[in-house]
């Protein structure tokens, strides 16, 4: 029991850690990316490639999965300054797809479907850190830094800025606020936080394939940001948090059949974000309006 | 050989493309829904055709037709008790979106709990592949599809211009205030519109059924592709939608020559980035992207 909470827990923060970095460009920014799983995965690669060739040390783990995410997020940061709405879902809905195919063929450097097999445990300053327990302190320090940074980053300047764009890009443009770099600098941000994720979940499991970067992993973070409320601090843990129980839940039911559980989970998360849209489109924590891209689609 | 191969192949897939990228085009134009659950409404036509003919056992008409009225049905409950109700205290198009994606991923697992997960497909005479020359093997639903895609592009054509339903729904797409001062509902043309709209996904959703089989999460593949083709095509010109359908059939089956299977999804998406980045109003566009 324990070791099954240890580890829900442990999920849940990296979780969480992704929610809240989709929540800071969705939410803030109003760029609606359904990539997120990506740059998950780009994080978890990176970080597998690195600490199974070079060292497990996280302080060179982790700050070369961010770079190597943040790199990459330019990828989507370019289309995104120059489009907005529905041509954004698309192109990176293209992104998600590219991103799969690749982890998936790459097999020199991501082991193809097998995925990569026996990542070293994470090391900081010599000591292996193995023990589940410990793990779970670890993941919370880096959720703890992540959700402090992303706090402070919206009560500054450029949260304003962010906000200032999602509520009307026009305007703030108008305004003289330089919008593309804006943008681009919050897509990357997000990324690099998100690779944090990434590195975390590869440690963790100790194996990594492109079935945890798929699209699916993608909806689900959406769900967790958007059935939580976006655009506000607490949105994207609570989201985590309620639909990472949600299994637990079903599981003791014990009238379902089993081999169907994983179909009515996901039913139930297209039910609630359908429901929520028509009842309470700004989320559990939210005020009841949404308050992302509120910028009509024209 | 194989190039010819691969572009019969790619006009067949494209032809359907075009229809359904058209439903989808045709419904985002003219109520600016962004109707991610078109592809549900393509799976749901398409297993109710498979479980009519192959389980069931009845004549295949009565499968086609029992097939488009689930589709029309699923679009206009849709459009009813999901669309309505939100655009009624707020429209914006990323609460429809989610929405809109929530039904996708129900209809997805319903269709997985229903009918399994592995892949079906009903066998038809027309769907033997006859050898015109040495090496070429074409299936006559390639004409079939070829032939339906144009009659229903015609067809839709003729609607929209000739009507006064379909020059009210063209109005409706510009000016919906308009639509309403002149008396007509903009509420029932929408319905109007979903219901064509869901219809042209059903010839696609049949054929394929026939031709190359469907599983569950076909109804994404299909979502990508509608969605791709109207960007590249052009937000709001259903010609357009037509031949970005075809153009990405075509891509999607001629990439086979140089790439592996394995890369004909990222194919469509390379050829959807390029035109995001270099012509995003696409072939016709009026509408550019900001």
């Amino acid at each position: 029991m324990l070791a099954y909470l240890l580890n829900l827990a442990t999920l849940m923060c990296i979780n969480a850690v992704l929610a809240i970095t989709l929540n800071f460009i969705m939410g803030y920014a109003g760029i609606f990316s359904i990539a997120h799983a990506i740059f998950f995965g780009v994080g978890a690669y990176s970080a597998a490639w690195v600490a199974m060739n070079a060292s497990a040390n996280i302080f060179l783990v982790i700050p070369v999965a961010m770079v190597v995410a943040g790199a990459l997020s330019l990828v989507l940061a370019l289309p995104a300054l120059r489009v907005r709405g529905e041509y954004f879902v698309a192109a990176s809905l293209g992104l998600q797809v590219l991103g799969v195919t690749v982890f998936s063929e790459w097999k020199s450097v991501t082991g193809g479907l097998g995925g990569m097999i026996g990542i070293p445990p994470a090391e900081i300053f010599g000591h292996a850190v193995a023990d589940p327990a410990q793990f779970l302190l670890l993941a919370l320090c880096c959720l703890v830094p992540v959700l402090l940074a992303t706090g402070v980053l919206l009560r500054s300047s450029f949260g304003r800025n962010l906000k200032a764009i999602r509520d009307s890009e026009t305007a703030a443009y108008a305004f003289g606020k330089n919008v593309a770099l804006i943008k681009t600098m919050s897509v990357v941000i997000s990324a690099m936080l998100a690779a944090v994720a990434g590195a975390l979940y590869a440690f963790y499991m100790g194996f990594i394939n492109v079935e945890s970067f798929m699209l699916d992993t993608s909806v689900l973070l959406m769900a967790m940001v958007i059935i939580g409320g976006t655009g506000t601090l607490l949105g994207p843990i609570v989201g985590t948090v309620l639909l990472m129980l949600l299994p637990g839940v079903f599981s003791y039911m014990s009238f379902l059949p089993q081999t169907e559980i994983g179909s009515i989970q996901q039913i139930a998360y297209g039910l609630a974000m359908v429901l929520l849209m028509i009842f309470r489109p700004g989320g559990i924590v939210g005020s009841g309006k949404p308050r992302a891209a509120k910028e009509k689609a024209a | 050989m194989l190039l010819l191969q691969l572009l019969i192949n790619g006009i067949q897939v494209g032809a359907l493309y075009a229809l359904i990228a058209v439903g989808f085009s045709l419904i985002f134009g003219s109520t600016r829904i962004f109707h991610f659950a078109h592809g549900s409404a393509f799976t749901i036509a398409a297993y109710v055709f498979y479980d009519l003919l192959a389980i069931a056992q009845l004549h295949w008409t009565i499968a086609v037709l029992g097939a488009a009225a689930a589709a029309i049905l699923f679009g206009v409950a849709l459009n009813r008790f999901v669309y309505i109700p939100i655009q009624k205290h707020e429209g914006s198009f990323f609460t429809v979106f989610v929405a809109s994606f929530g039904v996708g991923i129900v209809v997805q697992n319903l269709c997985g709990m229903l009918f399994g997960r592995s892949f079906v497909a009903v066998s038809t005479p027309l769907s033997r592949s006859v050898e015109l020359m040495p090496g070429l093997y074409v299936s006559p639903l390639a004409g079939i599809a070829i032939a339906i895609a144009v009659l229903f592009f015609f067809a839709l054509q003729m609607f929209l211009m000739r009507t006064h339903t379909g020059m009210a729904m063209r109005a409706l797409s510009e000016n919906p205030e308009l639509v309403r001062a002149y008396g007509l509902s903009p509420r029932r043309l929408s319905m109007t519109v979903f219901a064509l709209g869901s219809l042209l996904a059903v010839p696609a959703a049949v054929l394929s059924a026939a031709g190359s089989g469907l599983n569950p999460a076909i109804g994404h593949h299909v979502m990508l592709i509608s969605l791709a083709a109207t960007i590249v095509g052009g937000v709001g010109s259903l010609r357009g939608a037509a031949c970005a359908g075809l153009l990405l059939g075509l891509a999607e089956n001629l990439a086979l020559a140089w790439f592996e299977p394995q890369w004909s999804e990222a194919i469509t998406f390379i050829v959807l980035f390029l035109f995001i980045l270099f012509r995003p109003s696409g072939f016709f566009g009026r509408a550019t992207a900001s």
